[in-house]
């Protein structure tokens, strides 16, 4: 039996929705923000980083999402193309663009302090700069077809839920402008309708349009920050 | 077919370079100037549309972005790590994602700091990335200490030994201030895996061929 460790509207929440996706039974594990729960020794036993989420599996736990992801699609044979396919190198360069340079950038606007203490105001008007350069570049994939296309892939579910932390998430303000970006927002339109994202929206109090029309979540259990 | 590697040395292509060397699959080297704007020509776009190395051409098509490289080289190959069905598949996805996604950001922040922010920010970048990049070792170390992961060894350098030695590499060399290098003796465990991936015939061979000096990773000079 796979376990997520989660807390509403964290990365758990990718995975979350993929687990939906490829119809994996599956229990949750609440790690409580309130509380720094991911602090304490038995989920540093999981993941020494100390980072949510971590998927339990039969085979030793996962850390990192995108990680999680990849080995989801592997297990089950969908949502990415399999090693050996001509598709998956590009596959795997947009993964990782996606975990290491834009989610890794939106970590800098969520918590400037570790990156530039004393000087948060300045790196917030820096990085969602780049930001809105990374989002340009994947409105550039939809429209090639590598995001969007007919049937969702782990790229396009953890590209939705970035746009939902982009425009909630700004501690330093607000600056995520989804009109530039109609071929994503159509994408993440078309996701909010699927089972998968209705089952993880009620899951985690994230109301009727977790994507298009975002609101801050109103979770059954924890929170999203501590 | 054989794959070709875009190289700048001591680049980040040098990365793929060890991986590809130790593999012992047959590559040629694509060798290219940053002075010259190789990087910004059309040939060089339309095999990267970014225009940043590394890059192989693979019988499959281009593939971009170092750890995407070193995963496909893994799958496709096998030995330097284990892939997908096979032991240890699941910790060495969580831990090559961490050095992409946490270590590789928190060293580009400490050899490059003014980039984020300009100029004006660099000194509280550049010292709040050293303190990432050692949090980020010291969980590396403590893995190697814990688990022996058989990827990640003495034994068994892998793919991730050439991406960590490699970073901490410039880490430890490039600041001007001494005392805002990395230091890798702080980090034992994975000190010693480093010290056993740099010493093989293969990675002696890239040094030789990258200049990149007889302790690439343990002693690194500029």
């Amino acid at each position: 039996m796979l376990t997520l460790h989660y807390a509403p509207d964290n990365a758990s929440l990718i995975v979350r929705i993929v687990l939906h996706e490829l119809g994996l039974p599956f229990r949750t594990a609440l790690v409580d923000r309130a509380t720094r729960q991911q602090d304490s020794a038995a989920f540093r036993a999981l993941n020494p980083a100390g980072l949510i989420p971590v998927l339990e599996t039969p085979q030793g736990p996962l850390a990192e999402t995108a990680a999680i992801l990849l080995w989801l699609a592997e297990t089950q044979g969908r949502m990415a193309p399999p090693p050996g396919d001509p598709a998956r190198g590009p596959f795997l360069q947009a993964l990782f663009f996606l975990s290491n340079t834009l989610h890794a950038d939106l970590r800098m606007i969520f918590y400037p302090r570790r990156y530039a203490p004393g000087a948060e105001a300045a790196l917030h008007a820096a990085v969602t700069d780049r930001l809105r350069g990374h989002y340009a570049l994947l409105e550039g994939w939809a429209g090639q077809g590598r995001l969007g296309g007919p049937q969702p892939s782990v790229l396009d579910i953890y590209t939705a839920v970035t746009l939902r932390w982009a425009a909630l998430y700004a501690p330093g303000g607000a600056w995520f402008d989804p009109a530039p970006l109609p071929r994503l927002m159509a994408m993440a339109a078309q996701l909010e309708l699927r089972a998968s994202v209705r089952a993880a929206a009620r899951a985690e109090g994230l109301g009727e349009a977790p994507f298009t029309r975002p609101r801050p979540c109103q979770p059954p259990e924890g929170s999203a920050t501590g | 077919m054989s794959i070709t590697l875009y190289h700048i040395p001591d680049y980040a292509s040098t990365i793929v370079h060890l991986a590809l060397e130790e593999l012992g699959v047959p590559f040629e080297i694509h060798p290219l100037d940053f002075d010259s704007g190789d990087l910004a020509s059309p040939a060089f776009r339309a095999v990267n549309p970014l225009g940043l190395i590394p890059a192989i051409r693979t019988p499959q098509g281009p593939v971009f972005e170092t750890a995407a490289i070193l995963l496909w080289l893994v799958d496709t190959h096998g030995r330097l790590g284990p892939r997908h069905g096979e032991a240890g598949r699941e910790a060495f996805l969580s831990w090559l994602f961490f050095t992409a996604n946490t270590l590789h950001p928190a060293m580009m922040d400490h050899i490059h700091p003014e980039r984020p922010a300009g100029e004006g920010l660099a000194p509280a970048i550049e010292a709040a990335a050293l303190a990432r990049l050692h949090d980020k070792a010291a969980h590396l170390d403590a893995l190697i200490a814990r688990e022996a992961p058989w990827w990640l060894s003495a034994r068994q350098p892998g793919v991730l030994a050439p991406y960590v030695g490699v970073l901490l590499r410039w880490s430890a060399m490039l600041p001007a201030d001494p005392a805002l290098r990395f230091d890798l003796s702080r980090f034992p465990h994975l000190r010693a895996v480093l010290e056993a991936a740099e010493s093989t015939p293969a990675a002696r061979r890239v040094a030789a061929r990258d200049g990149l000096g007889a302790h690439p990773f343990t002693a690194p000079e500029a």
